[in-house]
């Protein structure tokens, strides 16, 4: 399994900006924050304690639609747990987040996001750790396709996906909660739960030992866990920023 | 917000001043553009445009679609450009500002209405199906002349995309996958590209290519669409201060030559990246031909 790759801050403009490529899907996606930001209008009316979190998806050769709005839902819920709104300078302003699928297979007129969706999470993060907005922890996600036999791959391109029986999407923070679930498809719990197992040791490489004393192999086939990709990423890029001052030192 | 911050009296003074003296704040003569890097993605009809520091991806995509009743012999062609937050922050997210409605309306008659891309060529069937091309535009940096980057990429994208190969066949439309066959390319007619100018001080100086700053501190601004024979298919002097007649007449001539320079950069990038898929890419194993 190839990690996936990303540059942080690669735009002008944006406060904040990644740019990820994922390997396995060959997605790339751009993400930019602007934060803190004026809101135009009263948007803020409902939380006047807390910061405004506004996601936007823009699909690659589409327009947008229903698929997109339904999935910036998620990832608003998602990031609005983990971006601190309260910190100082933040509430009654806004975090504009916005995500362009700018490389890869564009997302079919309604069909579902989610083989997409751990794309999507991992560019939002950097772009925001980029942007330098206070967040409570950093996370990871992966996503995961059950086929008939019961076999569970990682990242499946978009025809696994629908022939798959289940495609589940699971997040973890980086102590190791469960952040966020969106499953589709049928399944029963016990697959649910060695899908649960398998992504903690995609996103964290947990040694998890099931029931009767047998120890996962499946870390040996992920590789590195993605938490820390996604830590190196940022570790280079402040290695990078801060070159001067190592070197002065 | 959905404007950009206004230049302080300062600033504008400064940007004005030195353009009396001949001076542009990047060192540049007034005709000058700013360095122009085409390049292409893995997929067919992927461009990245980066003209000074505005930049943007253009991508091409192709489906086949039912045509429209009043032209059963067209395809369809259409340019969808959507200014988010990303390439500037005094851009809202899903809300049409006045810039994107004028730079999509300009895009639109530089590139569709002078019927660049042969929309008959994409017709499989009358009035049933046609190809349906559409080229979207994602704005990942905005610091001035954003029509002629845009027109740029979409440009090289058209020229770079293949759609696949469609055959018809007992009144049954075969689309034939990029693995199946060797995917076709467009039909180009000509290659417009838009050149826009800037005048300050009632028209007296005019600027090409100018950054946002100089956009900003501008009177007014006049756009030219040509290709490479000189056929001029689009001329608009959309807003602002008047400019004199004789600015059009000098400087269609300039905004030729700009647009022969900047065809050059695309035609090169291509040929390029035509050599590097040769090496690498199927169109050399799917060829039918034998070296003998």
């Amino acid at each position: 399994m190839v990690a996936p790759s990303a540059t942080l801050s690669v735009l002008n403009r944006a406060d904040g900006s990644a740019s990820y490529q994922c390997s396995s899907t060959g997605s790339n996606i751009l993400g930019s924050v602007n934060a803190p930001v004026e809101l135009p209008g009263r948007r803020d009316a409902l939380k006047p304690e807390d910061a405004t979190i506004e996601v936007f998806v823009k699909p690659g050769t589409a327009p947008a639609g229903v698929g997109e709005r339904y999935v910036e839902g998620i990832l608003k819920t998602l990031l609005g747990r983990v971006i601190l709104g309260r910190e100082k300078g933040y509430p009654r302003r806004g975090v504009v987040i916005t995500l362009a699928i700018i490389g890869g297979e564009s997302v079919g007129r309604g069909d579902p996001y989610l083989i997409l969706l751990p794309a999507l999470l991992h560019t939002a993060l950097l772009a925001l750790l980029s942007a330098s907005v206070p967040l409570s922890m950093t996370f990871s996600a992966t996503v995961l396709a059950v086929d008939e036999s019961g076999q569970i791959r990682r990242e499946p391109s978009a025809e696994d996906a629908a022939t798959a029986q289940s495609v589940h999407v699971l997040a973890f923070s980086s102590k190791g909660h469960l952040l966020l679930n969106e499953s589709q498809g049928s399944f029963d719990f016990d697959t649910w739960e060695k899908v649960r197992q398998r992504a903690s040791a995609i996103c964290h490489g947990t040694q998890l030992v099931s029931a009767d004393g047998d120890v996962a192999m499946a870390e040996d086939v992920d590789g590195r866990p993605l938490e820390g990709t996604l830590r190196e990423t940022v570790e280079d890029q402040v290695y990078r920023d801060y070159n001067w001052k190592i070197n002065a030192a | 917000m959905n404007k950009e911050a206004p230049l302080s009296i300062a600033e504008r003074d400064f940007i004005l001043n030195a353009l009396r003296e001949d001076v542009r704040l990047d060192g540049r003569a007034a005709d000058e553009l700013r360095p122009l890097k085409v390049t292409f993605g893995e997929e067919y009809g992927h461009v990245k445009v980066q003209l000074g520091r505005t930049s943007l991806v253009t991508r091409i995509s192709a489906e086949v679609t039912k045509p429209h009743d009043d032209r059963p012999f067209d395809g369809l062609f259409t340019i969808a450009m959507e200014l988010t937050a990303m390439g500037s922050p005094a851009w809202d997210n899903g809300r049409q500002g006045d810039l994107e409605t004028y730079v999509t309306n300009v895009l639109d008659r530089v590139v569709r209405h002078s019927n660049a891309l042969d929309t008959e060529s994409l017709c499989i069937v009358k009035g049933v199906s046609c190809w349906s091309i559409r080229a979207d535009v994602h704005i990942t940096d905005y610091d001035g002349n954003l029509i002629d980057a845009a027109c740029a990429g979409i440009m090289a994208g058209l020229q770079h995309f293949r759609r696949p190969d469609a055959v018809v066949k007992d009144g049954q439309v075969i689309v034939y996958g990029v693995d199946e066959r060797v995917p076709v390319a467009l039909n180009i007619t000509h290659k417009p590209l838009a050149v826009t100018f800037h005048s300050f001080d009632e028209g007296k100086r005019v600027i090409l290519d100018a950054t946002r700053r100089e956009e900003q501190a501008a009177e007014a601004d006049v756009v030219f669409g040509l290709n490479n024979a000189g056929d001029v298919c689009f001329m608009s002097k959309f807003s602002g201060s008047p400019v004199d007649a004789m600015v059009f007449v000098n400087k269609t001539s300039v905004a030729l030559d700009k647009v022969k320079e900047i065809n050059a950069v695309i035609d090169k990038a291509l040929q390029a990246d035509l050599a590097k898929r040769a090496k690498t890419g199927r169109a050399e194993e799917s060829r039918a031909e034998n070296d003998r």
